[in-house]
């Protein structure tokens, strides 16, 4: 990518004053230079979970991960984020007005692709939310009730079930059994409940 | 494209385009608002220190309010 360009794009995701919008063009803008050098980024967490969801749950850092099998060298990354004017590293940085964590290697057990948007600077992969929503399952009850990870996957499990994002239910019953997780018990009654809120037929449900 | 509702959706394969993405913002803040309203934000994190430093003792910028998306 041009210099003049990055600069452009780079202007105009610190004067973004909408957070969500902020993170994925920043995301966007990030793995166009990644890619650039060979590496995929994928957006993760809740980073993911909010442009999936606009659920008002993201602060203001974004989480990504590599999802090729290598990354890049300290220097190589630090050369990226200088050429954003970015301050820390090398896996933190500020930049732009808010905080990019990379975290290391993507960790999904779902089989289906990450998905996709197509943001003005590259395209964005975000986690699959089959991983998502049985992660954050798992995070609301594991270590005590956790009410915001609670909160968060029924935001998920409400997009999901209205359409407005597709999700593979056959993959949420299969990652929920996976030895990681054994939480299918949780996710199929977190579901049930979402959608009877939403006067949905739960899709984890036969009768 | 979701054919009840008309709203564009995140789809499995392939990608969404950036103006669909768009699109679909108010109508997906407006189903997560139905099973959990307002700010869901964590209230505290490890990132606190760095978060409250950058957002003027926020955690991050406001959500842009459900009728602006």
């Amino acid at each position: 990518m041009e210099t003049e360009k990055i600069q452009s794009a780079l202007a105009d995701i610190t004067a973004e004053q909408d957070p969500t919008l902020k993170s994925a063009k920043l995301a966007s803008l990030c793995s166009a230079l990644w890619g650039e050098r060979g590496v995929e980024l994928v957006v993760v967490g809740g980073s993911a979970i909010e442009i999936l969801t606009e659920g008002a749950y993201a602060s203001g850092d974004l989480d990504m991960c590599h999802a090729t099998k290598s990354s890049l060298s300290v220097a190589e990354r630090q050369e990226i984020m200088g050429l954003l004017g970015a301050k820390g590293g090398p896996r933190n940085w500020q930049v732009a007005g808010m905080y990019l964590d990379l975290l290391g290697p993507v960790e999904s057990f779902a089989r289906t692709p990450y998905r996709r948007v197509e943001a003005p600077y590259g395209e964005i992969l975000l986690m699959k939310p089959e991983d998502l929503l049985v992660e954050r399952v798992l995070v609301s009850f594991y270590l005590g009730e956790d009410k915001t990870a609670r909160k968060c996957a029924k935001i998920l499990a409400a997009v999901a079930l209205r359409q407005e994002i597709q999700m593979n239910w056959d993959e949420v019953l299969r990652v929920a059994n996976r030895p990681e997780y054994r939480n299918l018990p949780e996710c199929a009654k977190l579901v049930k409940e979402v959608a009877d809120e939403l006067k949905i037929k739960s899709p984890l449900h036969s009768d | 494209m979701n054919s009840k509702s008309k709203v564009p959706c995140i789809p499995i394969e392939g990608s969404i385009s950036w103006e669909d993405w768009l699109k679909g913002r108010r109508a997906r803040r407006e189903t997560s608002k139905l099973v959990a309203p307002g700010v869901i934000r964590r209230k505290t994190s490890s990132s606190d220190k760095r978060l409250k430093k950058l957002f003027n003792g926020e955690r991050g910028l406001p959500f842009t309010p459900t009728e602006k998306l």
